[in-house]
């Protein structure tokens, strides 16, 4: 983080996934607080880009200033020890719709 | 977690004229050695059809009032029959009679109450007002009783129950709200009666009312730091807020999209769990939360409303989306 050439090297901590929004409503408020909770077990750090906006993944208000509606992209990335784990918690989150229609 | 729901105690004819009396405007006209018959039900009764001899679904337990309907029956009577009438209705243990309207009593009614030791009470109140008060001051003896510990605060006339394990910060919060112009209820331990079976009335014991502990500090007299205003004798609870210690994994609520409820007598109050952090200002966060519920009382909910217009706003950009599809 200091140097800049750690950064350029790549650690491999650092892991990204396309995770796209398939319930019909899209991220509002319940899927957000459900992401924000399945993040928060976590120590990695966790962002959301969708459409060159890119917020933190702990946070549900950012989370919902994404408006990802259903079909959205969102590129996840997650850096940290556990981000492999973070990732496919948030994925199959996603897979499952958030327990919505 | 809930302590036991306190059956209310019976009161006596002598109770109920000792701190009743005054406000119904009674005054005590026979057998004072009945005062210790107990008051059985809550309520007043007029017992007119009982005094024509009908004593089916006769309301004996209750105090019976005597008013111009009653009394004009009776004086159609000679003396000799008012006796044997109000014999049959006092036969039936009723606990007093009360003569509405400074009804005299006549010789008849105190021949039986004498016989009887049946206390009977007069007011110069008209029969209508009576059972009014006098059935909002039984429906309070006769009210369901708790103890909850927790703090009650009224704030902005939100009655706000503070919980949490002892040191997690409730007195310091209630005397932060106190010096913000809210009020104390009570410190640490309240008194809730549910009345009629549809609002929770919180209040502190009589002995420490305007007092409050606090750590390192001791006892405190709120009234007569922060004035009179800072301590309210009672309030209906509206809300209550639990301090719970923060661990790191703990689930917190994020969107306040789902009201959880706590349980007091058999009612559901809106309940909210704030997780307490340093740093963290508790008492802009419980007044904040009682805002909150006073929105909700008032039919707005923030976050379903703030959810809404996001849902919405998804829903047009998937609109604007699809159009340039149909038309290609």
């Amino acid at each position: 983080m200091e140097s800049s050439e750690s950064t350029s090297s790549a650690p491999e901590t650092k892991r990204e996934k396309t995770l796209v929004v398939q319930n019909k409503m899209g991220i509002h408020a319940r899927p957000a607080a459900m992401i924000v909770r399945a993040a928060n077990k976590f120590q990695s750090e966790i962002f959301f880009e969708k459409d060159q906006e890119l917020v933190n993944g702990k946070s549900i208000m950012g989370l919902m200033m994404l408006a990802a509606g259903s079909g959205s992209k969102l590129k996840a990335v997650a850096e940290g020890d556990d981000s492999e784990d973070l990732l496919r918690e948030l994925e199959e989150l996603f897979e499952r719709k958030f327990d919505e229609p | 977690m809930h302590s036991p729901v306190k059956k209310p105690a019976l009161i006596n004819v002598g109770q109920f004229f000792e701190r009743h009396g005054a406000k119904l405007k009674l005054e005590l006209l026979a057998c004072e050695d009945g005062l210790s018959r107990p008051i059985r039900e809550g309520s007043v009764n007029r017992p007119a059809l009982a005094l024509t001899g009908f004593f089916k679904f006769f309301s004996n337990k209750c105090i019976q009032v005597l008013g111009a309907a009653e009394m004009t029956y009776l004086r159609s009577f000679d003396c000799e029959k008012q006796y044997q009438i109000l014999r049959e209705l006092v036969k039936r243990a009723v606990p007093c009679i009360v003569l509405s309207r400074n009804y005299v009593l006549n010789p008849a009614l105190r021949r039986v109450a004498e016989e009887n030791h049946l206390p009977v009470l007069r007011t110069s109140m008209i029969t209508k007002h009576f059972i009014n008060m006098a059935t909002v001051a039984l429906e309070y003896e006769f009210a369901p009783m708790t103890v909850e510990h927790g703090t009650l605060m009224d704030i902005q006339g939100v009655g706000t129950l503070l919980q949490g394990k002892s040191g997690v910060g409730k007195s310091e919060c209630a005397l932060a709200l106190i010096e913000r112009n809210h009020s104390l209820v009570a410190d640490d331990l309240t008194y809730v009666s549910l009345i009629n079976e549809r609002e929770l009335v919180g209040r502190s014991s009589e002995l420490n009312r305007g007092y409050m502990e606090c750590r390192g500090i001791g006892i405190i007299d709120v009234a007569s730091m922060f004035g009179i205003r800072s301590v309210r004798l009672e309030k209906r609870i509206d809300l209550v807020v639990k301090f719970v210690e923060w661990e790191p994994g703990m689930e917190e609520d994020r969107t306040g999209l789902e009201q959880n409820h706590y349980e007091i007598l058999g009612l559901k109050v809106p309940f909210s769990e704030i997780p307490v952090r340093p740093g963290r200002d508790l008492c802009r966060l419980v007044e904040v939360a009682s805002m909150v519920e006073s929105l909700k009382r008032m039919g707005h909910n923030p976050a379903e409303e703030f959810n809404e217009r996001l849902i919405a706003h998804m829903a047009r950009q998937a609109s604007v989306r699809e159009k340039p599809d149909r038309t290609r």
